[in-house]
């Protein structure tokens, strides 16, 4: 029985609607708003493919009921290239071959974007540690963590950074 | 992969948790994070008919010292007590162990007493709660208990928790500044559950070492030593002696085996231990 009335804000547009409280997060977006951007994978949360971002934190989308998320501001991949342009780093994953089919790829540039916001000059070692929640079945993370590590560089060359 | 039907309780304040607990009982279970819970619910492990969700509860979002414990509220996610500055200082086996368990997107949601509440022997929370002596409060409408790590767990996902009680607190007790601490894991992913988890606090020449993911609770043991080679041999011979769980993941060798090398890694660690070297 859809019982429950969920307003959120989903990448700076506010919506509104009902659903059963047993519908996930992940559900919700999908089927109910209809941006199907962040993807259905396990779950139950061993894959991140559909992390979002919550009040300015990752969490997996599949592991909580949308019910609970009424109220909050939610981003999801369709909210990194609202202009249509692609951002930096979805041109570095483009241009390393970060990803071949693609399903993983929305739960990686989330959590991505939170590794390198709260870790601009991550190592190699930590790029691999900060995206370990996510699973990528093709392409062996290694074109993946180029991209991650050619755009900290990029970004902190262009602030100025003294770290570069 | 779809949870049965249930309904959806928000609670707004601790009595509130009280009554529909006194309710519905068994029939009833908490949510705060929801990190083990959902997953049990889509996979229909569990089905109850009414979910009782906390996460609105201001109440419950305390964590501090008082005395000589660390305690933290139900409603603290792990990623709050991982970022708080004073962890290092106060509680350092928790600050080696936070890296380790699940990965980010989980301690931004999951809860430390939710870890606590489902019991996983191999659960990093578990291991430090057992190894620390800590203790846990449980409250339900007519009292309030505080039970020890070891009354506590039970069994594999089994504890001494009633169906009218919800856990409102645990608490982890602050050892001294000369107190050593070490820990290492072995799992099969960065953040999946540990095949064996060694954690080890040395204070003078006494070693309390923990082992999880070898049975269905934390073995915690405790020895006398005075020289690094001396606890090494204490743990050879555990690792020799002791039943250890046999699983499609590892067998008993391959676990006697991270025993040995985890334990001899976690006290040499805890011997040079400093705690402003922790990353």
């Amino acid at each position: 029985m859809k019982s429950h009335q969920v307003k959120l804000t989903l990448n700076g547009v506010e919506r509104e609607e009902v659903c059963e409280s047993r519908t996930t997060l992940l559900d919700f977006i999908r089927h109910d708003l209809g941006s199907t951007g962040t993807h259905s994978g396990c779950e139950h949360g061993v894959c991140g493919a559909c992390t979002v971002e919550i009040d300015g934190q990752i969490v997996r989308s599949c592991l909580m009921f949308a019910c609970q998320a009424d109220g909050s501001k939610v981003n999801t991949v369709e909210g990194i290239a609202k202009s249509g342009k692609m951002s930096d780093l979805q041109n570095a994953f483009k241009k390393h071959h970060a990803l071949q089919c693609g399903f993983c790829t929305s739960g990686f540039l989330l959590s991505a974007e939170d590794l390198l916001r709260k870790n601009p000059y991550p190592t190699e070692l930590e790029v691999r540690e900060g995206l370990s929640g996510n699973l990528c079945r093709c392409t062996g993370y290694v074109g993946i963590v180029e991209a991650v590590l050619e755009v900290a560089t990029a970004r902190v060359y262009q602030n100025g950074g003294e770290h570069a | 992969m779809k949870s049965a039907p249930f309904v959806m309780h928000q609670a707004h304040s601790q009595s509130n948790i009280l009554d529909l607990l006194d309710k519905y009982g068994e029939d009833a279970r908490i949510i705060a994070g929801g990190q083990t819970l959902v997953p049990v619910l889509a996979m229909r492990v569990a089905s109850p008919d009414h979910l009782i969700d906390i996460n609105k509860v201001d109440e419950l979002k305390k964590f501090g010292v008082s005395g000589d414990v660390l305690q933290v509220g139900a409603g603290v996610r792990q990623s709050e007590l991982e970022q708080w500055s004073e962890l290092r200082k106060t509680q350092p086996l928790l600050s080696l162990m936070f890296p380790w368990i699940a990965h980010t997107p989980i301690r931004n949601r999951g809860t430390v007493c939710g870890s606590i509440a489902h019991a996983d022997p191999s659960a990093e929370l578990v291991l430090a709660l057992a190894l620390l002596d800590g203790s846990v409060i449980l409250v339900s409408k007519k009292k309030k208990r505080v039970v020890r790590a070891k009354d506590f767990f039970l069994g594999a996902l089994q504890t001494s928790r009633q169906s009218n009680e919800f856990i409102e607190a645990v608490q982890f007790p602050v050892r001294g500044p000369h107190a050593g601490f070490g820990f290492f894991e072995y799992g099969y992913r960065h953040g999946d559950f540990a095949v064996v988890a060694v954690a080890v606090i040395k204070e003078g020449d006494v070693w309390t070492i923990g082992f999880g993911g070898i049975d269905d609770v934390v073995r915690v043991y405790q020895c006398t030593a005075t020289s690094l080679d001396k606890v090494k041999n204490f743990i050879d011979e555990l690792a020799a002696d002791t039943e250890v769980r046999e699983d499609p993941t590892a067998t008993s060798g391959l676990r006697r085996h991270l025993m040995r090398t985890l334990g001899a890694r976690a006290c040499q660690q805890a011997m040079e231990f400093k705690s402003d070297e922790i990353r």
